[in-house]
This record gives C-alpha cells, structure tokens and sequence, in this order.
C-alpha cells in the first residue's frame, strides 16, 4: 500500500519569505520595527501593537524545549512509518514559540528546558521544514 | 459587566444515548433530542421562534441541513423566524448560552431552541476519525506538517504540566475513574463497565505519557436545550435554571502558541464570571469541568479556583469529585466516558448541568444542587469559556 504524502504547508502570501529563507538553510522571523518585538508565525501587521512596518530578522537558532511528546501510536496516516517521532513547542531565544520535532537523537531522551540547535529537512523541492536538534 | 445575571433561563432539556448507532441518520440524534427538550419543558412546539443548532464535523451535506433549517421543518416550528448556526467547536454549549441569552433578553425571540448533533462515531472510519482531527482546528501552515493531532496535543499539555507541578500519572489516571463512576449511573453514557487506575495505565500509549484510555473517543450523539426569559420560565416551570454568569478569554488559533500550556485562559475567565453571579467557587454544588482529555479536567479545576495548582489529581484520586464526594465534578463521564460527539461533548456538560439542577440527573443526581458551573473549550483548547448557572438568584 502506498504510503500517504507528508502534508506540506499551505502558504500564506505574507509567509512565503520564511519559507523560501527555510529552504536555503535559514531560520527566519519577523520583528516590529516600531515595538521592537519579534514575531512568529508570520504576521500582515505586528500583534503586539498593530504596527505595519514590519521586517525580518535571522533567528539564531537556539532554542529550548518548552514541552514535548513521543508519538507512539494513532498517529495521522502520512505519520505512522515515523512512529515513534517526537512533537515539540520549543521556545526560540528571540522570544517565540513554535511548533517543530525533536530528530537526531533517541525520542527518549527529550527533556523538558533542553536546549536545541535548530536543523533542516527538505520534504519536497518546494518545502524544507525547520527541525531541532539536542546541542 | 455581564447584564444576563437572572435575566434569561433553561427550561427543557434532551439528549440521546451517546454510542455508534449504523442504522440511524444523523438527523435523528437532532430531531429527536429537540424533541425531547420540547417535551421536557412541556411547551407548544409552536413557541419556539428562533432555532440554533450547533455545526457538525462528520460530512458537510448534514451540516448543511443544520444550517438550511432541517431541524424547524423536520418538527413543524411554524412560528420559527430565524435558523443560525452558532458554533465555537468544543465551547458551543457555553456559547448557547451567552448569544441565546441575549437573543431573548433584547426581545429579539422569546424561545430559542439549541441543537447539536453529529455521526463521528459510525460516519467516519477510527482512522478517518484520527486524520479528521489532525487537521480540524490545526494550523495547515504550522502544525499539521510536523505530524501534530489531537492526541499528541494532550501529550504536549500533560508533559509540561507534570514538570511544572509534579502530578502523577497516577492523579491523571484518576481522573478518568472519577468519570467512569459517573458515566456508570448514566444511561446515556457509552462506557459504562468499572475502570480502575491499574487498566488506565496498562493501556496502549499514545503520544507520551497520555495513553489510549486517557483518550476521549468518538460517538453519534445529540443534546438540546431551550432558552427563555426569567419571567416566562417561572410561569412554566418550578425550577427554572437562570443564568447567573458568564466569561471567555480567547488565547490562541495556533497550539504552539498558546503562553501559558499549563494554565490557558481559565482564571481570568472565571474570575469574571464567578464575580458576576456573586460567588466564589465554595458556593458551587456541581462541577461540569471540559474534560476531553485528563489534563484538561485537572487544569480547569485548580484554575477556576477549586483547589490550588498541583492539588487536583488529589482530588479525583481521593473521590471528592465521585458521586457522593463534597465536588460532584463531570457527572454525565464527561467525554472520556459518556463519549465524544464534536461540539456536543460541551453541549452534553451544559445540559448535564442543567439536569442536576432541575433535579432530574436520577441515580446520579447531586443532593440538594443549586449553583453549578459549567467550562467549554474549543479547537485546540483554544478559549476558556465559563459559565455559572442556579435555580437561586444570588
């Protein structure tokens, strides 16, 4: 039987420069040049004070693990070959969270506070998802 | 200010058995749970002038016969003058209640008729279930294409909470026993056989540490209630249930992004409400916290102010919250037990509220209930809605 496709993001327009920035390797967010705050997931104004003028910023990548899951069962259709994988919030330095997986270790050993390093997955010629590694 | 305090009350509820019924269309579970509410509030049909049913998720050509007023002609409303949908996912009871209410309190209708009904039970497949809700109220952009879903969103919110207070699995796991001994004096609830802490977590895991009987599952079912003004609802029945008060905090579409996974919007939210009717949480007889999953029930506990944070599994695993313990908490099983209907699993709390109170809960009914409180939370627990309901007007 044929393995379901991977769900690939479905873009808004005002989201497409952090895609194309994930593609070549770069993890991306905005901040709000009037409240200075960073912004994620991308915004048409800023959040916190409804500001227009926008920008983006490189992240640095460094994160820690706000909470986590290991995903060992029931997990959607286009998933189940990756069981046991892990979902995680992880919290950006910058001051925002998102939701991403923990790869390049044993799904055991996540910890909640651990800090990550973020790294790249190309799913498809069109989208590469930003992942996280223990450092 | 809420201005709906012992302005607007329930008088007639219904409900259908929750379960996997193959035989039965899903209109039945909303006709004939309107049905009932009508007979129970034991007015002319032809009174009722605006109906709101709820959405359902299991096929889009049977919420379409919601939106295109199936109920009213299935019935003969012949007085109906409005058919709209009112739907916030898992808070739409909750918000029955508020934009019901101020339908009646403007004089906009006398009788407003409050419907839900789904099929996720026998209309989609377990998996098609899992695969429905790994997208229904998940970001496409940001989550979905990480594997999220709702069972590892359980995990995500159980995890951090266990590190922050230090709650067991086995306070967790007691939550779903305190359900369980509901659910087995409710007829209405599918899973009705004694559940101990040992079987709970022998289960199957699912996403770390929440395991399979942790998990809500998914059933055909319907409920309904009726709304009216105070005044009217003291000519036709002795126990009107009133609205006493009411509030919400919306705090996130995207899970990642809620700030707070262990607390949510529960304490502002009731802090208003509670002030509105006049109370604090000493004067509540009966519980209906949104249950869902375990995690859910221990937060909206401590949050709304029943015990302090990193208190509440003791409270379910010590039976305050049984039948017969000093806080009757989720008496219809919630949807842990009495099962998982959408939209229902918060219209089902809301009437299970309204049941205690008018006196009509049977062999599980809360002695001598007054004051009862009642939460819903939509999509990804994405608002805290909390709603206080009396037969007193404090």
């Amino acid at each position: 039987m044929d393995r379901p496709k991977k769900p690939a993001p479905i873009v808004n327009d005002w989201a497409r420069p952090f895609w194309e920035a994930a593609r070549q390797g770069k993890l991306t967010i905005q901040q709000c040049k009037d409240c200075k705050k960073p912004i994620f997931y991308p915004r048409l104004c800023c959040p916190h004070c409804f500001s227009e003028d926008i920008h983006w910023i490189e992240a640095s990548g460094k994160a820690t693990v706000y909470s986590y899951t290991v995903v060992e069962n029931n997990a959607p259709s286009a998933f189940i070959a990756d069981m046991p994988y892990v979902v995680a919030v992880v919290r950006l330095e910058e001051g925002v969270q998102m939701l991403s997986n923990i790869v390049g270790c044993d799904p055991y050993e996540v910890k909640c506070d651990m800090p990550v390093q973020v790294t790249f997955e190309k799913l498809d010629e069109e989208f590469t998802l930003p992942k996280f590694k223990p450092i | 200010m809420g201005r709906l305090k012992g302005k607007v009350a329930i008088v007639g509820i219904g409900e259908v058995p929750t379960g996997r019924f193959p035989d039965r269309a899903a209109i039945f579970h909303a006709v004939e749970s309107a049905r009932l509410a009508i007979k129970d509030a034991g007015i002319n049909k032809d009174l009722i002038d605006f109906v709101m049913p709820t959405a359902a998720l299991y096929s889009p050509q049977f919420n379409t016969e919601l939106v295109t007023c199936r109920i009213a002609e299935e019935l003969g409303l012949r007085n109906a003058k409005t058919n709209c949908q009112i739907f916030a996912g898992g808070s739409s009871g909750s918000c029955f209640l508020k934009l019901g209410g101020s339908i009646i309190e403007t004089g906009i209708a006398n009788y407003v008729l409050c419907v839900h009904a789904d099929r996720l039970g026998t209309g989609v497949t377990a998996q098609g279930g899992i695969d429905l809700f790994s997208t229904a109220g998940i970001s496409a952009e940001w989550e979905v294409p990480f594997g999220q879903h709702y069972s590892a969103i359980a995990g995500l919110t159980t995890t951090r909470y266990k590190y922050e207070t230090g709650c067991t699995d086995e306070q967790l796991a007691a939550v779903c026993v305190s359900n369980r001994k509901w659910a087995e004096l409710n007829p209405n609830a599918f899973f009705r056989k004694p559940l101990t802490i040992e079987e709970v977590l022998a289960s199957k895991m699912l996403s770390t540490p929440l395991r399979a009987k942790q998990s809500n599952m998914l059933f055909d079912g319907g409920s309904a209630l009726i709304i009216t003004s105070a005044e009217r609802a003291a000519e036709i029945t002795e126990k009107p249930v009133y609205l006493l008060g009411e509030s919400g905090r919306v705090t996130h579409f995207v899970f990642s992004q809620e700030p707070d996974l262990t607390r949510f919007g529960w304490a502002e939210a009731a802090k208003e409400a509670f002030g509105e009717a006049g109370i604090t949480p000493n004067d509540v007889d009966v519980a209906e916290i949104y249950d869902s999953y375990p995690i859910y029930q221990v937060i909206g506990m401590e949050e709304l102010g029943f015990c302090r944070r990193g208190e509440a599994g003791e409270m379910y695993l010590k039976g305050d919250t049984w039948p017969g313990g000093r806080l009757p908490t989720t008496t219809n099983g919630g949807m842990l037990s009495q099962g998982h209907t959408g939209a229902g699993g918060g219209v089902a709390l809301l009437v299970e509220a309204v049941r205690q109170l008018m006196g009509k809960a049977g062999q599980r009914q809360a002695p001598d209930a007054k004051i009862a409180v009642e939460t819903g939370t939509g999509g990804t627990y994405m608002d805290a809605q909390v709603t206080i309901l009396g037969t007193v007007i404090p």
